[in-house]
C-alpha cells in the first residue's frame, strides 16, 4: 500500500515537473526596446554583453550576473564586472571581432552607444536590446524589471522592484511637509570659473527635487549646462554638492577659488563632497544616494 | 613607360601582401590554415558552423570590408593629394586645403545635432550630409576665388583657407551646443569608422572611382599646367576647365573618403612626396604610383590601429599623423642634404 501511494507520488511529481519544464520553455520573450522595436527572444537571453555601466550593474543585482559574458570598459560595478572580458568603449571604438567570437545571445545597448553601432551589430546577425537611459526613479524600476524579464530573473526583479520602491515612498512620506532648499551641484570643474552643472530634465535633477532640493541649474536650457559664478551667486544657493570630489576637488578648493567667498553657502560651511557615483549610474544605488541626499538636505527629518 | 611599369608591379605586391595581412590579424585570433577555408566556403556558397560560422563573420563582414574601404580611401587621398600639390604647385597642399575637411565635419556636425541619423536615411544620413557639404563648400571656395574668366591659384588657396576656418569655427560653435552627441563628433573628425560592413563600401565606390578615374585621365594636362597658366594656354590647353575638372574630381574623391572614415591627415600629404622624391613629378606615373601608395599607406596604419592598443583600436587619423609626420621630416631631411 505504502509503496504504491509512493509510486503515485513519483509519477505525479514527475509529470508536474515535466509540465513546469515545458511551462518554462514555452512563452517566447517580446520586450519593447528604446528604439521602439520589439525585441523577440524564444529563450531568456543567457549569453549577454553590456555595452554601459548602469546594464552591467542592474543585470547583476537582480541575480543575472553569472549570464553577462562581457561588459564595456566602463563597467566597473559591481567588484565581479571587472573580471569579465572587456570589449572596448570610451573614445576607442568596440572590439566587434570579440564581441562576436564571445558568441552572445543578446547585446544589450544603452543611450550612451550611438544608431550607428546597433545597426553594425544587427547586421553582424546579433540580437541588440537597447535599453533608452530612464530619467526618473520610476524609468529606472521599469529598467529593471524589463531586464528580469529579458534574462529570466522575474521574481528577483520585483524583489528588489517592491524594496527600491518602499524606500523611495518612505523617502517621498517624510519629506511631504518641508520647503526645497536650494542647490547647486557641481559636475566637472575644470574651468572653475564656469562648472558644469546638471540641468532641467536630467536624472540628477529629478533626485535633487525628489530629495527636497531645487536644482538652480534647472533655470539653464540644457541637460548639461556650463554655470558662471554670476549666475550662482545670484540664486546662492544653501547648498553646494561636489560630485567631482572624486577628481580632487574639494571644499577648500572651491573656498579659494575667487570670489567664492561671497556665496552664503562658502562662508557657512555648506559645501560638501558627495559621491557621483550614488546618482550618476543609473540603477539600485540611486535609492542610496536619494536617501543620502534627502539626509544632508533635511536633517530634521530624519532624526 | 618602363619606368612606371616596374614600380607599379613592386607596389601591387606589397598591397597585395598588406591586404592579406590585413585580413589576417584582429583582435581575435584566427588560425591561418582557418582563414583559407573559410574564404574558401564562402566562395563556393558552403555553409559553415560552430568556430567557422563566428570566422566568417569577422573575416566577410567586419575584415574584407574593412580592408576595402581603408585601401580605397588611401588612395581617393593620395591620388587627390597629388593632384592638388601639382595644380596648386603648391608642396604643401593637400586634399583638405581647399575646404573638403572642414566642409565634411560641418555637415556631420549638423547632421548630428538634428538627429538625423533617426531619419529614414538612417546609419547613412550622416556619411551623406558630410558628402554634400564637402562638396558645396568646395564649391563656395571655387566660386569666391573666380576672377572672371581665371580662377588664380592663389586665390583658390586664399579663399580655401578663409572658408575652412568659418566652416570649422561653425562646427565648433555647433558642437558646443550639441549635448551628448560631442563623442561620436570627436571620434568622427578623429578618423574613427563608426560604420561596419559593405554598406560603406559600397556607397563610397563609385565617387572614388569616378574622381579617381577623372584624375588618371587628366594626368597630362596637369603636367601641362604646371607650366603656369599662360604657357599651358599657348600649348592648346584649356586652363580653366581642365582646372575646374581637376578640383571636381579630387574633390569628388575627397569627400565621399571624408564621409566614410572621417578625417584622416597627412595620406595626401606624405604620399605624394615620397612618390615624387622615387619617381619625379611626372603626374603621368606619379598619380597611379601615389593611388597604390596611398593604399598601402593606410592599411598600415590601420593595421597599427587594431594591434597597438589591442583589444582596443585607435583612430586611424592619430597614427597617420604620428607615423606621417615623423616619416614625412625625415623625406625633407633627406631630400636637402641630396640637393646640397
Amino acid at each position: 500500500m505504502k509503496i504504491k501511494v509512493l509510486s503515485i507520488f513519483l509519477v505525479l511529481s514527475i509529470v508536474l515537473t515535466g509540465c513546469g519544464l515545458t511551462a518554462l520553455k514555452e512563452p517566447p520573450i517580446s520586450v519593447g526596446d528604446g528604439l521602439d522595436r520589439q525585441i523577440q527572444l524564444d529563450a531568456p537571453a543567457a549569453r549577454i554583453i553590456s555595452l554601459s555601466p548602469p546594464i552591467t550593474e542592474m543585470l547583476f543585482a537582480i541575480g543575472a550576473g553569472a549570464q553577462v559574458v562581457a561588459r564595456d570598459s566602463f563597467s566597473d560595478y559591481p567588484a565581479e564586472a571587472l573580471d569579465l572580458p572587456d570589449i572596448g568603449g570610451g573614445f576607442s571604438e568596440y572590439d566587434l571581432e570579440t564581441i562576436i567570437a564571445l558568441d552572445p545571445d543578446l547585446v544589450i545597448a544603452g543611450s550612451i552607444q550611438t544608431p550607428e553601432l546597433v545597426q553594425s551589430l544587427e547586421e553582424l546577425g546579433l540580437t541588440v536590446f537597447y535599453l533608452a537611459n530612464p530619467v526618473d526613479l520610476e524609468g529606472m524600476l521599469d529598467a529593471i524589471r524589463t531586464l528580469g524579464k529579458i534574462s529570466a530573473h522575474n521574481s528577483e526583479a520585483e524583489d528588489l522592484i517592491a524594496k527600491l520602491a518602499a524606500r523611495i515612498q518612505a523617502v517621498d512620506e517624510a519629506l511631504e511637509n518641508i520647503t526645497p532648499v536650494t542647490i547647486f551641484y557641481e559636475l566637472d570643474a575644470t574651468d572653475p570659473a564656469k562648472p558644469y552643472t546638471p540641468g532641467p530634465g536630467s536624472f540628477y535633477s529629478h533626485l535633487i527635487g525628489r530629495a527636497g532640493g531645487e536644482n538652480i541649474g534647472d533655470q539653464l536650457d540644457t541637460e548639461w549646462a556650463q554655470a558662471g559664478l554670476e549666475f550662482i551667486l545670484v540664486n546662492d544657493p544653501k547648498f553646494i554638492l561636489l560630485g567631482d570630489a572624486m577628481w580632487g576637488t574639494t571644499p577648500e578648493s572651491v573656498a579659494a577659488r575667487p570670489g567664492w567667498e561671497a556665496l552664503t553657502a562658502v562662508r557657512e560651511g555648506r559645501v560638501l563632497p558627495f559621491d557621483d557615483n550614488l546618482l550618476a549610474r543609473i540603477g539600485p544605488r540611486q535609492v542610496e544616494g536619494l536617501e543620502a541626499l534627502a539626509k544632508i538636505f533635511h536633517p530634521e527629518v530624519f532624526e | 613607360m618602363k619606368k612606371l611599369v616596374r614600380p607599379l608591379l613592386i607596389l601591387m605586391l606589397v598591397l597585395t601582401a598588406c591586404m592579406l595581412l590585413s585580413v589576417g590579424v584582429g583582435s581575435v585570433f584566427i588560425p591561418p590554415g582557418q582563414i583559407y577555408s573559410v574564404m574558401g566556403a564562402a566562395l563556393t556558397g558552403q555553409v559553415l558552423e560552430g568556430d567557422a560560422e563566428k570566422y566568417h563573420v569577422i573575416l566577410l563582414s567586419l575584415r574584407l570590408p574593412r580592408t576595402l574601404l581603408m585601401a580605397l580611401t588611401g588612395a581617393a587621398l593620395a591620388g587627390s593629394g597629388a593632384a592638388y600639390q601639382g595644380l596648386f604647385r603648391n608642396p604643401l597642399a593637400d586634399p583638405y586645403l581647399i575646404g573638403a575637411a572642414s566642409g565634411a565635419g560641418l555637415g556631420a556636425v549638423i547632421a548630428l545635432s538634428m538627429n538625423w541619423a533617426s531619419s529614414p536615411l538612417g546609419f547613412l544620413a550622416i556619411p551623406m550630409a558630410a558628402f554634400l557639404t564637402a562638396l558645396a563648400t568646395v564649391w563656395l571656395v571655387y566660386q569666391i576665388a573666380r576672377t572672371g574668366k581665371t580662377i588664380p591659384v592663389t586665390n583658390l588657396i586664399l579663399a580655401g583657407v578663409a572658408v575652412s576656418s568659418f566652416a570649422t569655427a561653425l562646427t565648433s560653435f555647433l558642437m558646443i551646443n550639441a549635448s551628448g552627441e560631442l563623442r561620436r563628433a570627436v571620434v568622427w573628425l578623429l578618423g574613427g569608422s563608426t560604420l561596419a560592413g559593405w554598406k560603406p563600401l559600397v556607397a563610397q565606390l563609385p565617387y572614388t572611382i569616378i574622381g579617381l578615374g577623372i584624375l588618371l585621365a587628366m594626368s597630362y594636362r596637369l603636367n601641362v599646367l604646371q607650366f603656369g597658366d599662360e604657357q599651358a594656354g599657348q600649348l592648346g590647353i584649356n586652363v580653366p576647365l581642365s582646372r575646374g575638372w581637376i578640383v571636381f574630381a579630387a574633390t569628388l574623391a575627397t569627400s565621399a573618403a571624408v564621409a566614410f572614415t572621417g578625417i584622416i591627415g597627412f595620406v595626401g600629404l606624405v604620399v605624394p612626396h615620397i612618390f615624387r622624391n622615387w619617381i619625379g613629378g611626372d603626374a603621368r606615373r606619379l598619380l597611379p604610383l601615389s593611388l597604390i601608395g596611398g593604399a598601402i599607406f593606410l592599411l598600415v596604419a590601420d593595421i597599427l590601429s587594431r594591434v597597438l592598443m589591442a583589444p582596443q583600436e585607435l583612430p586611424v587619423g592619430i597614427i597617420t599623423a604620428l607615423c606621417g609626420a615623423p616619416f614625412f621630416l625625415l623625406i625633407l631631411q633627406k631630400a636637402r642634404k641630396e640637393m646640397w
